[in-house]
């Protein structure tokens, strides 16, 4: 057994020491219990009622959901509050809670004159606390239960696994209505009594200028932000300050982890998990190998017929749960991760269901059929191949692709949240069936890899003064190839103009805006896969650009360009 | 449309690696965020990375200052302006 205070009877033994921080300084536990008893006295709940509950200051959502609790309620949280999510769950629960429209409150927040003394009672083990979201494979969210004893017992193996730092104070970019913040920057700082930030970091400088406040501190994030921390910023700073890094949602890309570790001088700590399982195993990065997940403490981990994980524990839910990860599973329990077997998607840590997307989609009048698939370019983004309704071909026709795309992300947006809205669109006349009449995911990224290029691979650079020499390997599938000309693909010379101009601005500091072409001559063309040579000059004073495109064939192109 | 607006465009377009959609079609009072372009906590982050890159801009934790920088390309310009007349 460890220190912990258990979270059902949390209102009653919390010793009194500070829990939370914002701008105006230390949140007390009476700070907590005095909202809390506002809302008992506010919230017409009663025992056996399931409330939803959405705030996104973490204090408030706390005393909302303690709260509850002593009225005898389950908490749902939802994770957002869009009116898809708020129409669905209103079958579901009794009442809304937080931040919602006016008319989805019962009830209406005034002072109140006289605080009843309340009597915190603490609550069984078995109580169903709370109810979170997740996609399930159907395209459905997927209700999960948890209660008091399996949140309890997954805190206790984390504490286990990692007793100390208590004196830090958890800095974080992530959010408490999702179960992996809900369990790491709320419950168990809340119950080993580690101070917490009361709201989330958005910018990496947030979280350097947050940090820089505190003698000690851990942060608590995901790969969206640990892989975009500035390195220009004095990190070293704080390193002695910073005790530790934990991120989950997703799987850290080794060279982010390395770099976080390296900026920070602290380990950086993964967790492994799903809604279903809570947190399941840990890992910490190195340069040397690629690292096994380890099981937390009392998680049992075996392999499945199809190759997939099956953890078993206290907090896990039904005590054994098969996740669909496919895994290399060692003796001693530790894994590492082969991919998934559904088609669920992880984008930016969200849990988006690839089924569910292409419902959305074909519910929208202009979509007839649609087909989701992920890409992985400079970021892993949701992309969309649908076939159009003859309204939907009208309207691409008549208004075009940008304000058909803006339409439909609209309409997404009522469903998915903004990170994890499709961000690549192709409108096609027909599905790229098989002989087979399958569409298979190869075909379906085909469409997307080929106009992804519209540049040239820079192989290296000689610069002088107001000169610069570049040598460019012209890839095949450069989409300026396509139609120009069908079966004979050479590259315009409008894309050498605009290449030029391109790398002058870049390079070359050129200002101004283009005016005219002079003594522009193309001499021979430039097939794919070419290699040749840009040579540009740039003359301050005549705000001219002279370009020439030379290869062992000799001159492809010259001329000048002029700016204003 | 000034330099530093066209330009700003094309980083917001190069960084995000967004398609369909070409510097002059992003209108300089446009929001960027939810309803005009769009963009979500993550673009966010890499403007965030990107202003820093090309501008030595730091942004500060106020965010409800950064948000309004962030609102569309002419904040963003001003934002940029105000940053380099200070040094």
């Amino acid at each position: 057994m460890t220190n912990l205070v258990a979270l059902s009877s949390w209102l009653v033994q919390a010793p009194d020491v500070p829990v939370a921080l914002d701008e105006a300084g230390l949140i007390s536990r009476s700070d907590i219990r005095n909202r809390v008893a506002y809302w008992c006295q506010r919230l017409p709940a009663a025992p056996g009622q399931r409330w939803a509950v959405y705030h996104q200051d973490t204090i408030e959502f706390l005393a909302l959901s303690l709260a509850l609790w002593q009225l005898g309620c389950t908490v749902c949280v939802p994770g957002d509050n869009r009116p898809v999510t708020n129409e669905r769950l209103q079958r579901r629960v009794a009442g809304f809670a937080g931040q919602y429209p006016k008319s989805l409150v019962p009830y209406t927040e005034r002072c109140l004159t006289t605080a009843k003394l309340l009597r915190w009672r603490p609550l069984p083990a078995d109580f169903p606390a709370l109810e979170i979201f997740t996609s399930g494979s159907t395209g459905e969210p997927k209700p999960i239960l948890k209660t008091f004893a399996q949140i309890e017992d997954e805190l206790e193996a984390l504490e286990r696994l990692w007793p100390e730092q208590k004196q830090a104070v958890v800095v974080t970019t992530v959010t408490h209505q999702h179960l992996y913040g809900l369990t790491f920057r709320l419950f168990w700082p809340l119950c080993r009594g580690q101070v917490f930030e009361r709201s989330n970091c958005q910018f990496a400088e947030d979280i350097f200028t947050r940090a820089q406040q505190h003698s000690r501190f851990v942060l608590v994030s995901t790969p969206s932000h640990l892989s975009r921390l500035n390195p220009a910023f004095d990190w070293q700073s704080l390193q002695l300050c910073c005790e530790g890094v934990l991120s989950s949602a997703a799987p850290l890309q080794r060279a982010d982890s390395l770099q976080v570790s390296e900026l920070l001088q602290a380990p950086v700590r993964e967790i492994y998990g799903s809604s279903e399982t809570g947190a399941v195993a840990w890992r910490v990065q190195n340069s040397e190998t690629e690292v096994r997940w380890q099981p937390l403490p009392g998680v049992g981990c075996t392999l499945t017929q199809d190759s997939t994980l099956q953890v078993s524990a206290p907090h896990v839910q039904c005590g054994r749960q098969v996740l669909s990860d496919r895994v290399e599973l060692a003796q001693d329990g530790s894994f590492l991760l082969q991919g998934r077997t559904d088609r669920i998607a992880k984008i930016e840590g969200k849990r988006i269901s690839l089924v569910e997307v292409e419902r959305v989609a074909e519910q929208q009048r202009l979509i007839k059929t649609a087909k989701a698939l992920v890409l992985h370019g400079r970021r892993t983004e949701l992309a969309i191949v649908a076939e159009l309704t003859p309204e939907g071909e009208r309207y691409l026709k008549t208004e075009k692709k940008r304000a058909l795309v803006h339409q439909l992300r609209q309409a997404f947006s009522q469903h998915f949240e903004p990170v994890a809205l499709p961000r690549r669109w192709r409108f096609v006349e027909r599905m790229p069936y098989n002989p087979q009449g399958k569409i298979t995911v190869d075909s379906l990224q085909a469409m997307f890899q080929q106009d992804e290029i519209k540049w040239p691979r820079v192989v290296s650079q000689t610069r002088a003064d107001q000169a610069i020499e570049l040598t460019l390997k012209i890839p095949g599938q450069l989409i300026y190839f396509s139609g120009h000309f069908a079966g004979n693909p050479i590259l315009p010379g409008i894309v050498q103009v605009h290449w030029a101009v391109h790398y002058g601005r870049e390079l070359l500091g050129v200002k101004g805006e283009f005016c005219r072409l002079e003594a522009t001559k193309f001499q021979q063309v430039i097939f794919p896969e070419a290699e040749v040579n840009l040579l540009l000059e740039y003359s301050k004073e005549k705000q001219k650009l002279t370009f020439q495109y030379v290869s062992e064939k000799g001159g492809h192109s010259s001329g000048r360009i002029c700016f204003n | 449309m000034s330099n530093l607006h066209q330009e700003i465009k094309q980083m917001i377009i190069d960084a995000l690696d967004l398609e369909d959609i070409e510097a002059a079609e992003i209108h300089d009072d446009e929001p960027l965020f939810v309803d005009g372009l769009g963009l979500d906590s993550i673009d966010a982050l890499e403007i965030g990375l990107a202003l820093q890159k090309h501008y030595g801009i730091k942004l500060k934790s106020d965010s409800e200052e950064t948000r309004q920088h962030f609102a569309s390309v002419n904040a963003l310009a001003a934002l940029i302006q105000s940053q380099s007349n200070n040094k």
